[in-house]
């Protein structure tokens, strides 16, 4: 089971959780089954180029194309990363 | 769920404070650190703990890159900055920030590795307005762009430099704002 970082502004659709834990042998897989734990999160769908995924720490392609084809294994680390912007 | 609620103030000690603004002079001085974007206008990220009803500022986090004109980023501010922004003679392509992935990436995991959270962003406003002369609040610009971010929005007033103030408003929204408290 992979982890899942949530970042903070959607702590909100997790009851404050950091981090959930995720099925899926792809990262298309692991971010189905985030969105069927805390359906909330849909949100990241919302705004379409802005997420941006890391896994253990390096980023990864940001097209949902090309997620199935990006393999996760139980030991790694996915963090969705949201930008902050003003004005 | 919202936590702001639980929040009854923020305390921002004086060293801190002493930092965000010798960041925004900086950066209005036109003295740019290698790699940092060439624009006058300051921008960071605030993180620390929550002690009970209060939470505490323990990093600052000065944002180095401005991505705003990169790839699918340009698009979202472009059309935010048309729909929001007020008129000034500034292009629209200059103006507004937003925060690089990768240096966002590395500010959590600071944030981590210290069991920080981060909770909040600063920036500057450094031109008075009519009717609002010291500019210590967000625009709507600001609220916009902060809306469900879950964040503190810290809005600095370097309109006058010798003497800048700071407020706090959760997500930007004016009708949230939260007592500072900066002290030693």
């Amino acid at each position: 089971m992979a982890t899942i970082i949530i970042p903070f502004p959607f702590r909100k659709h997790t009851d404050s959780q950091r981090e959930v834990t995720v099925s899926g042998n792809t990262l298309s897989e692991s971010l189905e089954d985030l969105l069927k734990q805390h359906s909330g999160l849909q949100v990241i769908h919302d705004q379409p180029g802005l997420l941006s995924i890391f896994i253990n720490g390096k980023a990864v392609a940001a097209t949902p194309d090309e997620w199935k084809n990006i393999a996760i294994t139980d030991s790694d680390e996915i963090s969705l990363i949201i930008p902050i912007a003003g004005g | 769920m919202s936590w702001h609620h639980e929040i009854e103030q923020i305390v921002l000690p004086d060293a801190f404070w002493g930092e965000i603004v010798s960041h925004c002079k900086r950066k209005l001085a036109g003295d740019f650190l290698p790699g940092e974007s060439e624009v006058k206008r300051a921008y960071g990220i605030l993180a620390g703990v929550q002690e009970g009803k209060e939470l505490r500022v323990k990093l600052v986090l000065p944002v180095k890159k401005n991505a705003r004109n990169q790839g699918p980023l340009k698009t979202y501010m472009d059309n935010m900055m048309t729909e929001h922004a007020v008129a000034s003679t500034t292009p629209l392509s200059q103006r507004g920030w937003i925060t690089d992935p990768e240096e966002l990436m590395d500010c959590f995991q600071q944030c981590d590795k210290q069991n920080l959270q981060i909770f909040g962003t600063y920036h500057m406003h450094i031109v008075p307005w009519e009717g609002d002369p010291i500019r210590d609040t967000p625009t709507v610009l600001d609220t916009v762009l902060a809306k469900d971010s879950n964040l503190f929005s810290f809005i600095i007033s370097m309109v006058d430099m010798e003497n800048p103030s700071m407020r706090a408003f959760y997500e930007g929204a004016l009708e949230k704002p939260t007592p500072l408290i900066i002290n030693s």
